[in-house]
């Protein structure tokens, strides 16, 4: 199965995401884990920045403060368990070891730098992961291929193509859930690599780190109902492509010739 | 698809998978699955979808990383 990225609506967006992006100020960096939902901060109402102009560097410049040896003790401590987790979340937004090594280290640095601003009390690990994706955003991101990933949202189902021919055409749901837990990991993250970007962070987020919806909104700047269509999208499309793997290779429950329609 | 329920069960299911709902809501779908062999297979087939994404992604960063990362805290911590 193809995802077709290159057709687009070419409405907004473009702007509007780079100011949903652009802005990196560490100090806004608190996550909150509110009770109920908070009103969407309007990305409209930010001065959009440059996305090329990373507000992180500013912290090694005007913020670096003097971290004494009990601040570096307490990061260490409570900030480095987190790191084969980010790493694991770096490989899936890099694609490459080394890339993925360079931008855990980055993020490491940025928070240690920041470290002063992080309420203690809140979670620690949301707010690395914010760090994270705003880093890997700002400096890996662009680099990449598809400079249109961004308006991935606005793709309509039939555009991005997708699982449902497959999931209807499946022997029963029990033989495909059976088969995908039969998949080797190899098979899981290649097709994780495939889907869209924004897609596969928010089932990685959700689904590898079990953050909730508010927070992954929090992570990825963007309001809760994104974080849904998102995450309901990404799934629908690595659904699809599990499903084609295993029939592929025999791995399902094959369906039969006179199979359930 | 038969009007039992099962559209208002299928589109929140991933929700009921994530644990967004409330539990008000939640014992609505589990109350709708026991009866439906449909959302039941679908609810299977999202959570075998997660555990199995989840399982896959366990990666571990590799071991020069920690000591690299904490060297580079030290520096920082020396030249500020």
């Amino acid at each position: 199965m193809t995802v077709l990225l290159e057709t687009r609506k070419p409405v907004l967006s473009e702007t509007q995401r780079r100011g949903a992006f652009g802005d990196l100020e560490l100090s806004l960096m608190t996550i909150e884990t509110p009770e109920e939902p908070t009103p969407v901060e309007s990305t409209d109402a930010v001065d959009p920045d440059p996305i090329d102009e990373p507000a992180a560097d500013d912290v090694e410049t005007t913020v670096a403060p003097a971290q004494t040896a009990d601040v570096r003790a307490l990061f260490e401590e409570q900030a480095m368990q987190y790191m084969d987790q980010l790493y694991a979340a770096a490989m899936r937004m890099t694609k490459n070891p080394a890339d993925a090594a360079d931008l855990v280290q980055e993020t490491f640095v940025k928070a240690y730098t920041a470290f002063g601003q992080f309420q203690q009390g809140t979670n620690l690990k949301a707010w690395l992961y914010r760090i994270q994706t705003n880093t890997f955003i700002n400096n890996y991101r662009k680099n990449q291929r598809n400079p249109y990933q961004g308006t991935i949202d606005d793709l309509e189902d039939w555009q991005l193509g997708g699982a449902e021919s497959v999931t209807q055409h499946s022997t029963t749901r029990s033989a495909e859930a059976e088969a995908i837990d039969h998949l080797p990991d190899s098979a899981v993250k290649d097709a994780l690599q495939s889907i869209p970007e924004d897609f596969r962070l928010a089932v990685y987020f959700a689904d590898v780190e079990g953050f909730s919806y508010q927070e992954i909104a929090d992570i990825m700047k963007t309001p809760v109902g994104t974080v849904m269509s998102r995450l309901h999208r990404g799934r629908r499309l690595l659904r699809g492509l599990l499903a084609e793997y295993a029939s592929d290779r025999g791995i399902a429950a094959a369906p039969a010739p006179g199979r359930k329609k | 698809m038969t009007d039992c329920g099962c559209d208002k069960a299928k589109a929140e299911l991933e929700e009921y998978i994530h644990n967004e709902l409330t539990r008000g809501e939640a014992a609505d779908i589990a109350e709708h699955m026991a009866n439906c062999e449909s959302c039941t297979g679908e609810h299977l087939v999202g959570l075998t979808l997660s555990s199995k994404v989840k399982s896959a992604c366990n990666e571990k960063a590799p071991v020069d990383l920690r000591a690299e990362v904490l060297l580079k805290l030290r520096e920082i911590s020396v030249s500020s």
